[in-house]
């Protein structure tokens, strides 16, 4: 229905409007919607096209070194690492993604009398220590129907790091000289390899997924000696989305 | 009676417990009912006959028709776990390995098996307080603010008019569906519900059993806003003296998952007992669908509850508390039901949406919520009452309200009833998609048969080259004054000028475009005159540009 009414008295007051825009200005909106705009359906969310989300988690290495010589300690041996997650609908069930993190691997080794890696020398407290910057691209399966929520799923995944730096820690005690106790780090042994890569899976529910990676790369370089062992390959672990 | 009832029961619903649940469930659908049918007089409720014939349904038709029994000894006899069976789907729910799946759908008869996941179905109630066990001793008093909001959660829907007209609901059944009705069976806010016997029957479609007395106290809140009574007699709800069926059809706490198929099965023995109408505060949200499927066709809660309207049932749903989730935002399912009367929640204090009700539109561009009322109510919990808010309490006090006015018509179809509803409220022809046409009026019904009075034009359009003001008229622009009468009596707020006894009447305007789609929408504070002025390049082509204030709708535009 169209009204128009031209009244003088109103149209005076549209001359003030006119004049002074901000009278009409000063009205108080109680409430405002706009669904042209806020009706969109969305292409972002955790079941929508795109879908970006940080996590963290640790994962400890499972398993004994390939020989005598690099006996580890469990759970101190272990990965930290936080990322950022970006995942690509692809159906209603499969997805891909690739993850981006830093990872800080450590090996803690025991020391005892067969102790080879790196040298037969015990301490009081002996690490390898590689921090990593780690690409994982994945495909995800989702299982059941669900909304736009993560769901239950599992990620195959392969990845590649680079070791941004890379050390060989020991604590001595008591210390040299007069100190109770000494700390060695010796950065970047040439026996240690910068690059790393492997498979690797999750199986999620929600924010929360068991995380297992399997290096297939070596941990040593050509440098090392032939005596090392290979470190246990097998990393599994938690992982917690922060969404 | 309890006897009666469960046999009354979906087959499988008396079946034992499985030892071992495989692992997935499933809906089998069947392809006919060859040779089925139905002795009506027998099978429904009295008042469920009583209801067909007022709504000038047949007494029953295929839908109303058992399974075929031969079908579903097939089924049970691939897997003995039958969790449903559903006579208006002709369809049943089960429980089956992936192999037995398989062979099901060669099965004769079958027309399809679909994965049934479960998800949670969550009360759209947001109570301030958790569950706490019973304390000893009388309830805790009320605030005099709260005894004036529980006053006036059903006065500003006209509850003296009602009243006055003897319409509480009497000869009506309302069914509820809710997470449990715990204390209900003690509560003295329900002891004049006990006293008359008007609980007509109650059943736990996830136990199995008939306590529902049990489990959460979201449904004990609804239902205080059907019918519950405070110490003083104050009603919480408008159809105190209705009957009721209680049906727990979902799990919190522990287990928070739930199964759409007990609202359907509940559906249907709502439909057998003979409910009038049915108050559902759940809904379906993020964790199933996504927004752009509420459309009322793509849940099973959707298409049961659409079916529950075709049997003459009206249903009640509470819109979502969702409203400030940008996530999702619009109305849940079955919310989403074209036929389901979708209520928002409002702000006691200015009559306005509250910011966690949710908006509509529902996928498709369609009006939701249909109708509002207060969000915020006082409800009986355990060891007394206190204030809750959530959409769950708006949408009994509609129901109750709907009650009132169908007991006035009671010859009413359905879905006149649920046109009718709609233009009794306080916007009415004005909707949007926060407040839809806003809180229902009982003097919308006492009105019913007289010559319709068009109000008085409240506001202007002034058009000029570039813009369109609107002009409130100086007669429109005066706050009425409120005068003390001599006596007060107790529904005296309910017979004030809605003006004068709620808050300021702000004004609501809203863009449409050519298929009347709502772009933008808007509610003003008025304090001057001179309330808008919207230049012409905002208006879309063939769109308009309306207005509502004091009861008067208007439109500029259409160019």
């Amino acid at each position: 229905m169209m009204r128009r009414n031209p009244i003088s008295p109103q149209l005076l007051a549209l001359l003030l409007l006119a004049v002074c825009p901000r009278l009409a200005a000063a009205q108080r909106v109680l409430l405002r919607a706009d669904p042209a705009t806020d009706t969109i359906p969305r292409r972002y969310g955790p079941n929508r096209a795109f879908y970006q989300h940080l996590y963290l988690g640790y994962t400890a290495v499972v398993g004994a070194a390939d020989g005598p010589g690099a006996t580890l300690s469990y759970p101190q041996s272990g990965e930290l690492f936080a990322g950022l997650r970006n995942k690509w609908r692809v159906t209603g069930t499969t997805a891909a993604g690739l993850d981006a993190r830093f990872a800080y691997l450590r090996y803690q080794l025991r020391q005892n009398s067969a102790k080879q890696v790196p040298t037969a020398q015990p301490h009081y407290r002996e690490s390898l220590n590689l921090t990593q910057l780690q690409l994982e691209p994945f495909v995800r399966l989702s299982f059941g129907r669900r909304g736009n929520v993560v769901g239950h799923y599992l990620d195959v995944s392969g990845w590649g790091s680079w070791a941004l730096s890379s050390n060989h820690s020991y604590e001595d005690r008591p210390g040299q000289g007069q100190g109770t106790r000494t700390l060695v780090r010796e950065v970047r042994p040439a026996y240690l390899r910068r690059w790393s890569w492997g498979l690797g899976t999750r199986l999620g529910a929600g924010r929360y997924a068991l995380v297992g990676r399997y290096r297939l790369a070596d941990t040593f370089s050509n440098l090392a000696p032939a005596i090392y062992p290979e470190l246990p390959r097998w990393l599994l672990g938690v992982e917690v989305g922060v969404f | 009676m309890w006897l009666g009832l469960l046999a009354g029961l979906p087959a499988a619903a008396q079946r034992p417990a499985p030892i071992v649940a495989p692992a997935a469930r499933y809906w089998v659908t069947f392809r006919d009912k060859a040779g089925q049918t139905l002795q009506p007089a027998a099978y429904f409720d009295p008042a469920a006959q009583a209801r067909r014939r007022r709504q000038h349904l047949p007494a029953a038709d295929s839908t109303d028709f058992p399974v075929r029994p031969d079908y579903l000894a097939r089924v049970r006899a691939l897997t003995d776990s039958v969790t449903l069976v559903s006579r208006w789907f002709n369809a049943v729910a089960c429980r089956a390995t992936a192999a037995q799946a398989a062979r099901m759908r060669l099965l004769p008869g079958v027309r399809s098996v679909e994965a049934w996941p479960e998800r949670p179905l969550l009360p759209t109630g947001t109570p301030r307080l958790k569950a706490s066990p019973l304390p000893a001793g009388p309830p805790a008093p009320l605030s005099p603010a709260d005894l004036a909001l529980a006053h006036r959660q059903t006065a500003v829907l006209g509850a003296a008019g009602f009243r006055q007209a003897g319409q509480q609901g009497q000869g009506l059944r309302i069914a509820v569906f809710d997470v449990g009705f715990r204390v209900t069976d003690t509560h003295p806010a329900f002891a004049h519900l006990h006293r008359r016997r008007a609980i007509a029957a109650t059943y736990d479609f996830l136990r199995r059993t008939s306590d529902v007395y049990r489990g959460g106290t979201h449904g004990t809140e609804v239902l205080s806003c059907l019918a519950g009574q405070l110490p003083d007699s104050t009603f919480l709800g408008l159809a105190p003296a209705a009957e009721f069926l209680l049906a727990r059809t979902e799990q919190q706490g522990r287990e928070l998952y739930a199964e759409e198929e007990a609202w359907l099965a509940a559906a249907e023995w709502a439909d057998r007992h003979g409910a009038d109408i049915i108050n559902s505060s759940l809904g379906y949200t993020d964790r199933r669908y996504f927004p752009e499927q509420m459309n009322g066709r793509t849940s099973l809660v959707a298409r049961a509850a659409a079916m529950a309207v075709r049997k003459g049932m009206l249903v009640v749903n509470a819109a979502g508390n969702d409203g400030d989730d940008p996530t999702w935002r619009t109305v849940g399912t079955p919310a989403d039901a074209d036929s389901v009367l979708t209520v928002g929640g409002l702000d006691p204090d200015t009559f306005l949406h509250l910011p966690f009700s949710s908006y509509g539109p529902a996928a498709g561009g369609r009006l939701k919520p249909n109708v509002a009322a207060f969000g915020v109510a006082i409800t009986a919990v355990p060891g007394g009452f206190e204030r809750a808010e959530g959409t769950s309490f708006a949408s009994p006090l509609v129901a109750g309200f709907a009650a009132c006015a169908w007991q006035q018509q009671r010859d009413l179809p359905v879905m006149a009833l649920f046109a009718r509803l709609q233009q009794a409220g306080q916007l009415h022809p004005y909707f949007d998609y926060a407040h839809g046409y806003g809180l229902p009026q009982a003097a919308a019904f006492s009105a019913a048969g007289q010559p319709a009075v068009l109000p008085d034009p409240t506001f202007d359009f002034v058009a000029a080259d570039s813009a369109v003001s609107v002009i409130i008229r100086p007669e429109a622009a005066v706050v009425p004054a409120y005068s003390l009468p001599l006596q007060a009596a107790a529904e005296s707020l309910a017979n004030l000028d809605p003006d004068a006894a709620g808050p300021p009447v702000p004004l609501y305007w809203q863009l449409r475009d050519a298929s009347g789609f709502i772009i933008r929408y808007e509610v003003l504070e008025v304090s001057q005159r001179a309330i808008l002025r919207v230049p012409l390049r905002e208006l879309p082509t063939g769109g308009t540009l309306r207005v509502h204030f004091r009861g008067y709708t208007a439109s500029f535009g259409g160019l």
